[in-house]
């Protein structure tokens, strides 16, 4: 008996400890942390332990970059695989052998290719710039981010814009000692100043949940027609004016609305594992818009008129007959920094 | 007295975390299947939770909510405290019984997934992270619950043959006997 009474009252003295207690002080303490991350902006203690980790565990982000990089061939070699089945039991090991070889010396051939399209961008707009290589994306589902392979060691710092043979891709938010994390410019909290290269019409550039971009604050008398180039104007000062982020796929004209509604397809319509990027350190003087440029463009946002001989009907798709007022006042693509 | 506890032993849930760290860090950024990614985190939580040892599941989701925080692009805090509390939940609807790769353990594991994800998504929108609620919780939320799903199926199996592997203390039972103490004889007759 005795036994019995110790043997259920140690028990229940187990089953007593619900967690209750562990649980409110940690919950606590992630209300907090969550607090003071939104508050301390883009740097203080709480970017600097992520910095840290992010230190830590880049080795492990290399590895699982080279682990994944083979399988960017995967579709060829899945039907090189197809095919060796139906020859020679001998020949097969050696067919898979060679397709393996041609799936890596694809990838060499287009780095190689990326590579050239990259020293190209980087001598026509005379960059400063430093090349680094994507090792992941975001780990998580909601963000479109990617990691590089270079960080602060390599002078990079948050902000600096980063582009691929295509044009601009994005501009890093994050910056560890080995590592940068880059916002892209199709994620929904990025912003960069633009304008349609053969008008000038101003606007910002803006990325959407669904992974496209929008061009916003274009006012409708502004002159902007599908396939028209976007680029960047250069006035956040963040950017080099100039640099290709897209083409205008579509072109929504509201009835008695302000702006277009204006779908851009990125340039760089998706970055992949292992590719080359250049991460641009600093702009010169030519690079940025100058005051008069940043004058003309609140003072006209709509840009002028088309130089080249095609139509300005200024719209396609749905467009409507009134409501042209020119209402933008410039604050749209003058006054916000680039990538913010 | 010393009783063993019924979930996974402290080596099996140390083997766990490292390799859930390790798909977090190294596999998650490479892997994207409709606009979801894997959460080897939640399922590092969900499967430890899934042994009712409470106060152990709580801390378990603390760290592994950190560790996700920090590792990827998201506010730091936001998935700690979503794992945390969901792991202290799904410990206390979970017995002992439920470790393991089971249809119980596979159910409950869902449900604690969906909901993480979505309330992660949910979180992501009221801190203006996010703007559409249909892509944030549709495709994002809903496609990272399935995935992570199939990801703790191995991490379950993992769990459940470590705690079959010990004659320890079960809610199973052997031979008609519930509970039983590490080791049959010396410590019973300790207690005397």
């Amino acid at each position: 008996m005795p036994r019995s009474q110790g043997f259920s009252t140690s028990l229940n003295n187990r089953r007593q400890s619900t967690g209750l207690r562990p649980v409110i002080v940690l919950c606590v303490i992630s209300i907090l942390l969550l607090t003071f991350y939104i508050r301390e902006g883009e740097s203080g203690p709480i970017h600097g332990v992520r910095s840290v980790v992010t230190t830590i565990t880049s080795p492990v982000r290399y590895a699982g970059s080279v682990v994944a990089s083979p399988f960017n061939a995967l579709g060829n070699v899945f039907s090189n695989l197809t095919a060796s089945q139906e020859t020679l039991s001998d020949l097969k090991a050696q067919n898979e052998e060679l397709t393996a070889q041609v799936a890596e010396l694809s990838e060499a051939q287009e780095t190689a290719s990326r590579l050239e399209s990259l020293l190209g961008l980087q001598s026509t707009y005379n960059l400063e710039s430093t090349a680094a290589r994507i090792i992941g994306e975001s780990s998580d589902a909601w963000s479109r981010t990617v990691t590089i392979d270079k960080g602060s060691s390599d002078s990079f710092a948050i902000n600096m814009p980063v582009c691929n043979s295509a044009g601009v891709i994005g501009q890093i938010i994050e910056v560890s000692a080995n590592t940068s994390t880059v916002r892209l410019i199709t994620d929904e909290n990025s912003g960069v100043s633009a304008m349609v290269q053969s008008t000038r019409a101003q606007g910002i550039l803006q990325g959407q949940p669904d992974g496209t971009l929008r061009l916003e604050y274009v006012t409708t008398d502004a002159d902007v027609q599908e396939g028209d180039i976007i680029v960047t104007s250069g006035i956040g000062g963040v950017y080099p004016k100039g640099l290709p982020l897209g083409t205008v796929s579509t072109v929504v004209r509201e009835e008695n609305a302000t702006y277009y509604t204006i779908t851009v397809t990125p340039a760089s319509s998706d970055t992949e594992n292992n590719e080359e990027v250049l991460v641009i350190t600093s702009l010169n003087s030519g690079q940025q818009a100058s005051d008069e440029e940043v004058a003309q463009a609140n003072d006209a946002p709509q840009g002028t008129s088309r130089t080249s001989g095609s139509g300005s009907s200024g719209s396609s798709g749905t467009t409507g007959n009134s409501g042209s007022s020119s209402g933008g006042d410039g604050d749209g693509s003058g006054s916000s920094s680039d990538g913010e | 007295m010393d009783f063993r506890d019924s979930g996974p032993s402290q080596r099996s849930l140390v083997m766990l975390a490292v390799v859930a760290c390790v798909i977090q860090v190294a596999l998650s950024p490479q892997i994207s299947i409709f606009g979801g990614r894997f959460n080897a985190m939640l399922v590092l939580a969900g499967t430890l939770a899934l042994t009712g040892n409470a106060p152990r599941a709580v801390y378990v989701g603390f760290f592994a909510g950190l560790f996700y925080d920090l590792t990827a692009s998201v506010p730091v805090g936001l998935m700690t405290l979503l794992l945390t509390i969901g792991s202290f939940a799904l410990s206390h609807v979970s017995n002992a019984g439920t470790t393991g790769f089971s249809g119980t353990s596979i159910r409950l594991f869902f449900v604690f997934s969906i909901v993480v994800c979505l309330a992660n998504g949910i979180g992501l929108l009221l801190l203006g992270y996010e703007g559409d609620i249909l892509i944030s919780l549709g495709a994002h939320g809903l496609m990272s619950a399935l995935l992570s799903c199939a990801l703790a199926v191995p991490f379950l199996m993992v769990a459940g043959s470590a705690n079959q592997g010990r004659g320890g203390f079960t809610a199973k039972g052997k031979g008609g006997t519930r509970f039983k103490s590490s080791s049959s004889g010396k410590r019973l007759r300790n207690l005397r």
